[in-house]
């Protein structure tokens, strides 16, 4: 059709506002297809790496063989392999823990390198030795002998490498895994004996599985210790909780994003058609079909998303890539290759065309099907003033207010466009502060405020008797309420005269550790308080049992009951001075065959900083996008403003308004939806991420707090309108160059 | 003399595509009379009453307004001088649409060192009743009543009428005109009105025939018709 030579005219023209378009469906079509891309990759590669490489569903150590492993196996339908273990200090801050190869249970992945061939040799987890430098060929001193490393590893059950499986953070120049051989580590001695176990049966839950194996053990008088399934190791649970974080964002922020550009696109197209309704009359006049009109007007309306998606995609996929190895610098996966997802490729094309095709299509629709006469007239919608102008009384305000807010309420989709664009762009801005913010948070409450200690050494075993000097004891078993299995905590006895934790009520009063209390994110998941008694079953023995709670604390440090020791052993049936560990301010020399685990806060802050660094760089680049998305939004109004003003400018600078007044009553009205928008924002990502961390936090049983930071939110506010003022300054000269003839032109019309 | 323009010509294009829209075009008019344009479309009475209130620029010639060459204006000077002496009021209104009747008058009250009040205004042209009206809500004539109440709000030296009448019916041009010679009378306005309505001329004290850029024939009116005794 002839008539289509003028679309490119039309878009030349007005290059810069289908250029803002075109890049907002980039940016949705883009975050679709690398989003979804990396959590289904990296889903793939976890799912693959854990079934291929037989990841273990519950490991446990004993503290003597298990003879009829054979035997067991057979009877209740799972294998069985034992190992053995030892952390070896490298140096005061690094840790290496090595482990015998296995055959049937968590076989190691070579990534680089040959196998174990001989004694002296030793295979290393990845990301410990790229962290430390280690590569295939060097050599690592080990109490005395040196190993030659012959190749670079992955582990299943130390896909997210942490020391400890209640730690949070990995911190790979400390703390790394090495495969030696059996014969290696019986020769220097000092080791643990534990056993991994697969089940077969993969339709019957873990949990049901392992409390017949557990029974079973037990009866054999085997005395189980550091018993842990995987949905509670974090060390195979955290890199799922990144996996579903990533799928479960990559829908709803390009739909919104395509939505939003529907609006937009749908204003537009309208604005189009009612300033050429003359012609479009004219057209239907001399003999034009409705259809034929409509095909011609939806050009744009499918050019755009077309141009915008089909760029998205084709720009995200070289990035998948690099995307994925981004997320296995954390997680320790085999990488086999990139896997496109036929179904992300096409949403990230057809979504926005199908959404802004269909949305137009019916307002395009709805605009043609007036009568020639009705068009021709012309006039219909340009003097036509909605409810909300109506309803608004404006009469107290002073003139330049009143025209701002007029001009804001002009167009209620218009509102609606810029009200939702700057919820959303605040939204994202804020959530990658929050997200630090909140993770900062739980990184410092678990090392800072509730403990005054510097090391953490729990025992494999029950111990009795009293501390050692600058140390106390502690006892602690894990509980969880009935038909919740996933949902651990620890009950933990503390010493009720303790020095090493501090507690505070929910006002920030001291609490006498003399008492039973439940720190705050527990009482929140329970849903209980002071008064109230909770009633859980036993990790270990599967009874119930009953605390009463006294008090909460206001800690954001984790999911606790503190309660006084004697008293929790009773409860336990175990003697009083029984304990499981010791909290500690020096450094305890204390035989590692004992310790099931040793925890420095130090080693904590040491890795909370190591992975905050990383962490930066995404908020920063978070906060860009959300200033790039604002900055177009805000622009799209803006000259849609300009576009639907034109008159009124021009007669502004008849009466002789100067340009700085015209310039601040055209672009300043919107600042009152920025702002709006802005603290609209504010619950809106605050909801949005207590949803998140809410669900993530059950995956991985850990309590994620939504930590608004007042200085982020002005970081945050001071961004956006810095965003404004630059969105203004694009505008300013669009107000400038229009004519005062614009309004001497309709004269003569 | 209020207004004095002298050797006044303007052309739009270059070379052969050039047009000659005023060609040594003289006018004046006293302060506190009322002056109009005659012509057919295309004679130049819009360009020459856009030059005399600073909205557009001259080719050559002087225009002096109050004393002041208006001619001789930068952009910023002649932005102050439509702000502070001119009025102006269109054929087709030029109403904001989404302004209330009063906000619309507020336009230009608002750029204004001592704007007449609202009510005062709003009493003049009789719209105290709609002054929350949106401008849809109004008939043409009353459109122009708050355009002609928008211009004199500020209470301009000149007001520069282009066509107050070209869209009403009879009846509502006549009381459009003479509202316009009861603000002449009241404020003392100096007028300057184009039309192409050769009956409008009668209530002028001088109308100016301009026909393909040139001034054909100049008219002074000892005897002024009131308004609303004017018929075509």
């Amino acid at each position: 059709m002839v008539l289509n030579k003028r679309i490119f005219r039309m878009m030349r023209e007005n290059f810069g506002r289908y250029t803002g378009i075109i890049l907002l469906i980039f940016f949705a079509s883009f975050t679709l297809v690398v989003m979804g891309g990396i959590g289904q990759n990296l889903g793939r590669l976890l799912t693959s790496f854990a079934e291929n490489n037989r990841q273990e569903d519950i490991s446990f150590t004993t503290d003597y063989p298990i003879s009829d492993i054979g035997e067991i196996e057979r009877e209740l339908g799972l294998s069985m392999e034992d190992f053995i273990s030892m952390d070896v200090e490298l140096s005061q801050s690094q840790t290496l823990r090595l482990i015998s190869p296995n055959q049937k249970i968590n076989i190691p992945a070579l990534n680089e390198g040959q196998d174990l061939s001989s004694s002296g040799q030793i295979l290393l987890e990845n990301l410990y030795a790229e962290a430390n430098g280690y590569l295939p060929g060097s050599t690592i001193e080990i109490n005395g002998k040196t190993f030659t490393v012959t190749g670079l590893i992955s582990l299943p059950n130390y896909i997210y490498p942490l020391k400890n499986p209640f730690d949070i953070l990995v911190s790979y120049s400390n703390f790394g895994v090495g495969i030696v051989g059996r014969e290696d580590m019986e020769a220097s001695g000092g080791y643990l004996r534990g056993y991994t176990v697969r089940f077969d049966d993969s339709n019957t839950s873990i949990n049901q599985q392992a409390v017949i194996l557990r029974e079973r053990l037990e009866n054999e008088g085997v005395n189980i210790s550091d018993w842990i399934d995987n949905r509670n190791n974090k060390r195979m649970s955290v890199p799922w909780a990144s996996v579903t974080g990533m799928q479960s964002m990559s829908i709803p922020i390009p739909i919104a994003m395509f939505l939003l550009c529907c609006i937009i696109v749908g204003i537009m197209n309208r604005r189009i058609i009612r300033a050429e309704s003359v012609i479009i009359g004219t057209f239907y006049a001399q003999g034009y079909r409705r259809r034929e009109l409509v095909r011609h007007y939806m050009v744009i309306p499918v050019l755009l998303p077309a141009i915008g998606g089909l760029s998205g995609v084709l720009l995200a996929l070289p990035c998948l890539s690099p995307g994925v190895n981004a997320m296995l610098m954390y997680y320790n996966v085999p990488f086999t290759g990139i896997e496109w997802n036929v179904l992300h490729i096409a949403l990230g094309v057809l979504l926005p065309i199908i959404l802004m095709g269909v949305s137009s299509y019916f307002i395009i629709r709805r605009q043609l099907s007036q009568t020639p006469m009705e068009l021709m007239k012309g006039d219909k919608h340009k003097t036509k003033v909605n409810a909300l102008e109506r309803v608004v009384n404006l009469e107290k305000f002073k003139f330049n207010t009143k025209y701002k807010l007029r001009e804001q309420m002009r167009s209620i989709s218009r509102l609606l466009f810029l009200l939702f664009g700057i919820m959303g762009a605040s939204a994202l801005m804020m959530l990658g502060f929050t997200i630090q913010n909140s993770l900062n948070h739980v990184f410092s409450s678990s090392t800072e405020g509730t403990y005054d200690f510097a090391y953490e050494y729990s025992f494999r075993q029950w111990h009795y008797g009293t501390a050692p000097e600058d140390a106390e004891v502690f006892s602690a078993e894990k509980f969880y309420p009935e038909g919740n299995e996933i949902m651990e905590f620890y009950v933990t006895g503390v010493q009720s005269d303790s020095e090493m934790i501090f507690l505070e009520d929910l006002n920030g009063n001291p609490l006498s550790v003399n008492q039973t209390i439940i720190t705050r994110p527990l009482a929140e998941r329970l849903k209980v308080g002071a008064g109230d008694t909770v009633s859980v079953i036993g990790k270990r023995d599967g009874k119930t049992y009953d605390f009463m709670i006294d008090a909460v604390s206001g800690t954001q440090a984790g999911q606790f009951i503190f309660m006084p020791i004697a008293e929790l052993n009773i409860k336990l049936g175990l003697p009083k001075d029984a304990h499981i560990g010791y909290w500690s301010n020096i450094r305890l020399d204390i035989p590692g065959d004992q310790l099931s685990g040793m925890k420095s806060l130090e080693d904590v802050e040491n890795a909370a900083s190591e992975f905050m660094g990383p962490m930066l760089s995404a908020i920063i680049a978070m906060t860009a996008s959300a200033c790039i998305i604002g900055l177009i939004i805000i622009f799209l109004v803006t000259s849609l403003i300009i576009e639907e003003s034109k008159k009124t400018i021009s007669l502004f600078k008849i009466f002789g308004y100067k340009k700085k007044e015209v310039r601040s009553l055209v672009l300043g009205g919107t600042v009152y939806i920025v702002v709006v928008g802005f603290l609209l924002g504010i619950p809106l990502m605050a909801l949005s991420m207590g949803g998140i961390y809410g669900y993530l936090g059950e995956q991985i049983n850990m309590v994620l707090p939504v930590i608004v930071n007042p200085l982020y939110i002005i970081i945050c506010f001071a961004a956006i309108l810095l965003t404004y003022e630059v969105s203004k300054m694009m505008c300013a000269r669009k107000v400038d160059r229009v004519a005062m003839s614009e309004a001497l032109k309709s004269n003569a019309e | 003399m209020f207004i004095s323009a002298e050797s006044l010509c303007k052309s739009y294009g270059s070379g052969d595509g050039k047009n000659d829209v005023l060609k040594n075009v003289d006018i004046s008019l006293e302060k506190g009379h009322i002056g109009v344009i005659l012509g057919p479309s295309g004679s130049g009475k819009s360009t020459l009453m856009n030059m005399i209130g600073g909205v557009d620029r001259v080719d050559s010639g002087s225009i002096i307004v109050d004393n002041d060459n208006v001619a001789g204006f930068d952009d910023d000077a002649l932005t102050e001088y439509r702000r502070k002496n001119v009025g102006f009021i269109f054929q087709f209104y030029n109403l904001v649409p989404n302004l209330t009747v009063s906000e619309n008058i507020e336009v230009c009250a608002n750029i204004s060192d001592s704007p007449l009040r609202l009510n005062e205004i709003l009493s003049i042209v009789g719209l105290e009743d709609k002054k929350n009206r949106f401008p849809r809500e109004l008939s043409g004539g009353e459109q122009q009543r708050v355009a002609v109440a928008r211009a004199i709000v500020k209470n301009p030296k000149l007001l520069l009428c282009d066509e107050p009448t070209g869209a009403l019916d009879f009846e509502t041009s006549r009381d459009v005109l003479s509202l316009l010679q009861k603000i002449n009378r009241e404020f003392g306005t100096t007028i300057l009105m184009i039309t192409h309505n050769i009956a409008i001329g009668d209530m002028a004290h001088v109308v100016y025939k301009l026909r393909s850029g040139e001034i054909t024939e100049v008219i002074r009116n000892d005897e002024i018709i009131p308004a609303e005794r004017i018929e075509w």
